[in-house]
């Protein structure tokens, strides 16, 4: 077996080789430098690169992403760190409205080759203002790529491609999976963008997600397996780009699909991907496109509540079962 | 209570089965252990045993339509019980209930009911059911469409009765399909008759029959799309894969048959009477399996990283099926043939034939040859080449022993010569091999009383 590490490992991994490898590429955010990183994913990159190349900002998301991204239309290579995706949304306006539509409104002079990363989703027990899962809400701007690693493995082979992409990349962490270990080779690697990985085969119903809830799928997918319903896991790995041509693959052969995606349903990853299925393979389907989101509600505080809203496995057997026509 | 009978699982690999043909028919007594149907598997063609006494009260599963192992193809009246009163087993409409008007009796003895041909809907299953409010899921509508199933003949279990996937998979195994899956064997083709033709001949009691000498010539010949039976699908499975994995050559040679024509002509004279009557087959069945003993690398099989040389020889006999029966061929085998008089290989031989052409082989029938003999030499055919029937690694295809002007010393004269070809696995067995195991067979077909001892 190979070695096995943590996911914040396999995010520092990704970081340190490509600085080593690019001297353009630098990494800026709170707490990044002195403290080794709000959650320990940047320790040890301080000592190894200087204070020049990994730079503790002020508690000011709109300055530093702003600077990032002027930075990257220079030529350099940042990665923005967000100590989380909620925070980032003071800083809407830069990586909104500045960073993926550089190239399009320069005519081509100016691309934007950075990497926005943090965690995303809710952390547990953090509220609804700290509890974010941005892929609903940001997905929905284009020029820009979206990539949710589901274990330490995608982390590392997916940060690495990203840092290398000329395009802003919007990364999205997770708090609860940064303790996560996992196989992670020793030699180099990356992960195409836009390529899903088919990480289970089944005959019965596609499942789709992204991120940690595609570990969920896979729970689900084996408690469903003891009642005679073959399910078939599908980790999307980014969402811009989508790879629909696996995803209408499978549905193809299982005729359903169920899509878990934690962001809130209405105008989601979710919708958009029932939209795509139903409009590129409508005659194979046996049932409508189910879909597993966070419940329209903030994100409550009460552990038992906020477990409840988001997607986990009870909530996507019950959804693959509808959809299967054995509930 | 109403007894189900089902499709039995007749060998290990049976995930289906079909119905050949039904023995009974609604309204027969039955007692256990009476066949009541032939079933085709993957394997061969089997009877099927009942194993209660009753009525037969329906028939669920018409000829020519292929059911998983346990689904429930009949249903039978327990004594006292009105068979009238049961349902059939399955969700689909009983298969054409009405007594069809029959212009002559027919006799007695073939109870077997034909497969009854459900009148077909004119308008396509889609425009049929797209206004009703029907409620269908878009790929269960796609795959009855295709197989050709009404969807108004399909039961739907999803909400609001929508049909899904499911019960188009059902359907299809119940049977809904009618015409489309009956074996072209059993489905009399359509008279063309004019509109008016029809109630005018039935008032005056005239069967419209076709005319068979037209229909050779000038007019067209029909398409059809003939499904695929299980011994079809066998058929064309192993025999790509042996031409196209096994390096087969041949090679040919050529034996004077007037000695072996002689002596059983002889043979057969003095046994007339008995139920002996040797073929030309049964000599050249002995022949071959005898060589093997001077030639074991040609009783073998390639295994990978080994050839096997076999320890039995056991000479596979192509037999062919006749048309009404589905044709097809299959391959009975004679075990021990080494050991076997030509009196055993004779008898063992016909009884082959016959069970197969009859009632199907078993299993145990074809399994286990080492190799194998075809025979077209009855047709008039001087030479063919066969494809091997893997594992084995040869296979003698064998021509008629013709009349013709055979040299004998310096004159020639009229005699016997019968062309024998053996295709070979190049990588069990080369050339010379082949030829001097030919050499050998000739000896003894040409010295026919070696084949006595």
């Amino acid at each position: 077996m190979s070695r096995q590490i943590e996911y914040r490992d396999a995010l520092n991994e990704a970081m340190s080789e490509e600085m080593r490898r690019d001297q353009r590429v630098f990494l800026l955010g709170e707490e990044v430098a002195q403290y080794n990183g709000a959650y320990k994913v940047s320790r040890g990159m301080l000592d190894e690169f200087g204070p020049k190349r990994i730079i503790d900002t002020p508690i000011s998301e709109s300055g530093f992403a702003g600077m990032a991204i002027g930075a990257a239309m220079r030529g350099l290579r940042p990665i923005c760190e967000f100590m989380s995706w909620s925070f980032s949304l003071v800083a809407a306006d830069p990586i909104l409205n500045n960073a993926p539509k550089m190239l399009y409104m320069s005519g081509g002079q100016f691309g934007c080759p950075i990497v926005f990363r943090g965690n995303d989703g809710a952390g547990g027990q953090l509220g609804s203002t700290h509890s974010w899962c941005v892929e609903g809400l940001f997905s929905n701007v284009p020029g820009l790529k979206m990539v949710i690693p589901s274990n330490p493995y995608e982390a590392k082979g997916l940060l690495k491609t990203a840092i290398r992409d000329d395009d802003p990349v919007f990364f999205l962490e997770s708090e609860r999976m940064l303790g996560d270990k996992g196989e992670v080779p020793e030699e180099e690697y990356l992960i195409p963008f836009g390529k899903a990985n088919v990480v289970r085969e089944g005959t019965d119903c596609t499942l789709l997600s992204w991120g940690r809830p595609v570990n969920f799928a896979v729970e689900a997918a084996e408690e469903l397996a003891k009642e005679g319903l073959s399910c078939e896991v599908i980790d999307g790995r980014t969402i811009r780009p989508l790879d629909l041509e696996t995803i209408v693959r499978s549905v193809k052969k299982t005729n359903r699909l169920v899509v878990i995606d934690q962001s809130w349903s209405f105008g989601s990853p979710g919708s958009e991907v029932a939209s795509q299925v139903h409009a590129a393979c409508f005659d194979d389907l046996d049932n409508h496109v189910h879909r597993v989101h966070s419940h329209d509600v903030p994100a409550p505080y009460a552990a038992n509540l906020e477990q409840e809203m988001l997607p986990n496995a009870r909530r996507i057997c019950e959804a693959v079962r509808s959809c299967c026509y054995v509930a | 209570m109403s007894i189900e009978v089902t499709m039995p699982r007749l060998s290990d690999t049976m995930e289906s089965g079909t119905i050949v043909e039904w023995k009974v028919a609604v309204g027969d007594k039955v007692s256990s252990g009476d066949v009541v149907a032939d079933v085709e598997t993957d394997k061969a063609t089997m009877e099927l045993a009942v194993y209660d006494d009753g009525t037969i009260a329906s028939i669920d599963v018409e000829p020519g339509v292929q059911v998983d192992v346990g689904t429930v193809i009949a249903l039978l009246a327990e004594k006292g019980e009105d068979p009238a009163n049961l349902k059939p087993a399955s969700s689909a409409p009983a298969p054409a209930a009405a007594p069809a008007p029959e212009p002559a009796p027919e006799p007695a003895s073939s109870s077997a009911p034909s497969p009854v041909a459900t009148p077909v809907v004119s308008a396509t299953p889609a425009a049929s059911s797209s206004g009703g409010g029907m409620r269908i899921s878009p790929v269960a509508r796609r795959m009855a469409e295709s197989a050709g199933i009404p969807l108004a003949t399909i039961v739907g279990t999803g909400p609001s009765g929508r049909i899904i996937k499911r019960d188009v998979e059902a359907a299809m195994a119940a049977g809904a399909e009618t015409a489309a899956s009956v074996p072209p064997a059993v489905n009399v083709p359509a008279v063309a008759a004019a509109p008016i033709a029809q109630p005018v001949a039935q008032a005056s009691s005239i069967a419209i029959t076709p005319i068979e000498s037209m229909a050779g010539h000038g007019s067209p010949m029909a398409s059809r799309r003939v499904p695929l039976s299980n011994m079809r699908q066998v058929i064309a499975r192993r025999l790509v894969e042996s031409k196209t994995t096994i390096p087969h050559y041949q090679v040919s040679m050529s034996f004077d048959m007037d000695p072996l024509m002689t002596m059983r002509k002889d043979l057969n004279e003095k046994l007339a009477g008995g139920d002996v009557k040797l073929s030309v087959n049964d000599f050249l069945v002995r022949a071959a399996a005898l060589a093997m003993h001077q030639h074991p690398d040609f009783n073998a099989s390639f295994d990978g990283d080994a050839i096997v040389q076999h320890g039995a020889v056991n000479v596979g006999i192509a037999i062919s099926l006749p048309e009404d029966k589905g044709g097809g061929l299959v391959v009975g085998v004679i075990r021990d043939a080494d050991r076997k008089s030509l009196r055993m290989i004779s008898a063992e031989s016909k009884a082959l034939a016959e069970k197969a052409r009859t009632r199907g082989l078993a299993p145990e029938d074809m399994e286990g040859a080492t190799f194998t003999i075809s025979n077209l030499g009855m047709f008039g055919v001087d030479h063919f080449t066969a494809i091997i029937n893997p594992p084995n690694s040869a296979i003698l295809a064998v021509g008629g022993a013709m009349k013709q002007p055979v040299v004998r010393g310096d004159s020639i004269e009229v005699g016997h010569r019968m062309t024998a070809t053996l295709s070979n696995d190049h990588r069990v067995i080369d050339g010379a091999m082949a030829a001097r195991w030919l050499q050998t067979v000739r000896e003894s077909v040409e010295h026919p009383t070696l084949l006595l001892v």
